[in-house]
């Protein structure tokens, strides 16, 4: 396997009185797009500034492309285009002053930096704005400028924090298709709390929560690891503890929560196997002469897992 | 090296996006053209012995523009790429920490001098229109600038090291100014103690005594050597507050 891209070893970062990032471990193989998801607050920022050599790890070590973030910063530097939260920009330079300043700022030479300036331009939807006064852009047009920057010196590692922030539905769609249109090229790591934004455009997500990781895999993987925990709810006119010992019974079911309302009782049955249970609960119902109203299983979304993981999660600034 | 130059290009054409460097610039010249009227005031009268360069560089106005203009020059500096994040674009560029700092210093520093450039017409002027029996001579005149150009650094230096300080520019600003007043009425002191001892140093830190020197055309070696270590010693500092953030 090549060396990958990033390599993140045991990671901590402490301010005065709170462990933002606690012991984080990971790497990210050259050309994947991972997304990085927790609530707010998790980490997710202060990990990603460390990676872009803007703050220091208080204990442990990440690698970008082989060179440490602390010792060989600016080898850093020059592979990692970043693209902080708030999109910070210069408001009084035109959009193409600044992108020309930035190239000029990164090393790109005199001869490539027309080129490259105006590749990222058409890239990013910007082609049509270049005279225009960046503090006069929409909100949505500077967020493309912020990552027209992040971009224009042709990075190995792409690091956007919360891209699609303050975007509307449009404009979110189009930077999800062009950050999807990075990989394999450049490897693309991206922050957010929305979950639709990792299920669209990444091929890992990494979930963190109060500072640790709590999962790292394919959207889909986390879903089917978390599917044997799937329940299945069904509704029926019978007596409870009979019904609910009987259900308890059939293979396959982990665990019978019962809700009585008037002579209809709701069970949500825990599953513990992957097979579908509903044909054989169907099968019990009609054997013990039970009428069945409702017979469902419901489905996890990246949102239950989300809200698995980080169950308890307390609101930190 | 080319980081240097592009971020020197980028601080020094920045002042003049902003209203507050013309505005700078205008404040400037009113109060040193009235200074330089009073001067041709002075000469018209043919009052004898007028050291003609202490008029310019050694009067109130001199100090009242000098203290002025340093902490505005300087309070946006660092205050405001913090303000606004782009600190954090700048230094996540390759770019090194005294680079930023040097490149945003000369910038001021070059602004200071252009500010200063239309004056060379007064000089221009006196050498044509002296009434004076010999015109003003070219050394007092150089020192003169030399010393302005010195002391100009030395607050420019204390105005950006502020500026480091916080992400606020009034405040920047303000604890500049206070600074830049400390540096210039240490010199005071000298008139003020009575310790021998004290009153050397007061004597060799004070701006004004220096200047005076300058005006006369002397160049002494010590205030020469004190501002630019005081500069040094400044953008040493400064460089040590943008690192901090790496202590953390």
């Amino acid at each position: 396997m090549s060396e990958p891209m990033i390599e993140v070893r045991h990671l901590t970062k402490r301010y005065a009185g709170c462990t933002a990032v606690a012991d984080v471990s990971f790497t990210v193989a050259p050309g994947e797009v991972v997304g990085f998801l927790g609530p707010n607050g998790a980490g997710k920022t202060t990990t990603l500034r460390m990676l872009a050599c803007y703050l220091p790890a208080s204990e442990g070590e990440a690698r970008v492309a082989g060179f440490d973030v602390f010792r060989h910063s600016l080898e850093v530097r020059r592979r990692i285009g970043y693209l902080p939260e708030s999109t910070p920009l210069y408001p009084e330079l035109r959009v193409d002053e600044y992108l020309n300043y930035r190239a000029q700022l990164k090393g790109v030479p005199g001869r490539r930096r027309r080129q490259r300036v105006s590749e990222v331009k058409e890239l990013c939807g910007l082609a049509d704005v270049g005279r225009r006064i960046i503090g006069q852009l929409s909100k949505g047009y500077r967020q493309r400028v912020g990552l027209a920057d992040a971009l224009v010196h042709d990075p190995e590692l792409v690091i956007l924090d919360e891209p699609t922030i303050g975007l509307d539905p449009n404009q979110i769609r189009h930077v999800r298709d062009l950050i999807k249109s990075l990989a394999p090229r450049h490897t693309v790591l991206l922050s957010t709390h929305i979950l639709a934004e990792v299920e669209l455009t990444c091929q890992r997500v990494l979930i963190i929560d109060r500072g640790r990781i709590v999962a790292s895999d394919t959207p889909d993987k986390l879903r089917a690891r978390l599917q044997g925990g799937r329940e299945v709810v069904v509704e029926i006119h019978a007596p409870p503890p009979e019904a609910a010992q009987r259900l308890a019974a059939l293979p396959g079911v982990a665990r019978v929560a019962a809700d009585a309302a008037g002579a209809w009782t709701q069970f949500r049955l825990e599953c513990s196997g992957s097979e579908d249970i509903r044909p054989l609960v169907f099968e019990a119902a009609v054997q013990h002469g039970w009428h069945l109203r409702e017979l469902r299983q419901e489905k996890q979304s990246l949102e239950d897992i989300f809200a698995a993981l980080t169950r308890g999660e307390q609101e930190t600034p | 090296m080319r980081a240097f130059f592009i971020l020197w290009k980028r601080e020094l054409t920045t002042y003049f996006y902003s209203p507050i460097a013309y505005v700078m610039m205008i404040f400037f010249l009113i109060i040193m053209g009235f200074s330089f009227w009073l001067l041709a005031n002075v000469l018209a009268q043919g009052a004898p012995g007028v050291s003609v360069m202490r008029e310019l560089f050694d009067s109130l106005f001199f100090w009242m523009t000098t203290l002025t203009l340093a902490p505005v020059l300087t309070m946006r500096l660092f205050a405001e790429e913090k303000r606004s994040g782009t600190i954090e674009t700048l230094m996540t560029a390759p770019v090194s920490d005294p680079a930023v700092v040097l490149a945003k210093y000369f910038g001021a520093l070059s602004f200071y001098g252009l500010i200063w450039a239309p004056t060379l017409v007064y000089v221009v002027i006196l050498r044509m229109f002296s009434p004076l029996a010999a015109p003003p001579d070219p050394g007092p005149i150089v020192c003169g600038y030399l010393g302005a150009l010195l002391i100009g650094a030395f607050y420019l230096a204390i105005g950006l090291f502020c500026s480091a300080l916080t992400r606020n520019q009034i405040v920047a600003a303000i604890v500049a100014f206070a600074l830049v007043c400390v540096a210039f009425f240490s010199g005071f002191l000298s008139f003020m103690v009575r310790e021998e001892a004290a009153r050397n140093v007061a004597q060799y830190v004070s701006s004004l005594a220096h200047m005076r020197d300058f005006a006369r055309g002397v160049v002494d070696t010590r205030p020469v050597v004190f501002h630019l270590t005081g500069t040094a010693l400044m953008l040493f500092a400064t460089v040590k507050v943008i690192e901090a953030r790496k202590w953390k």
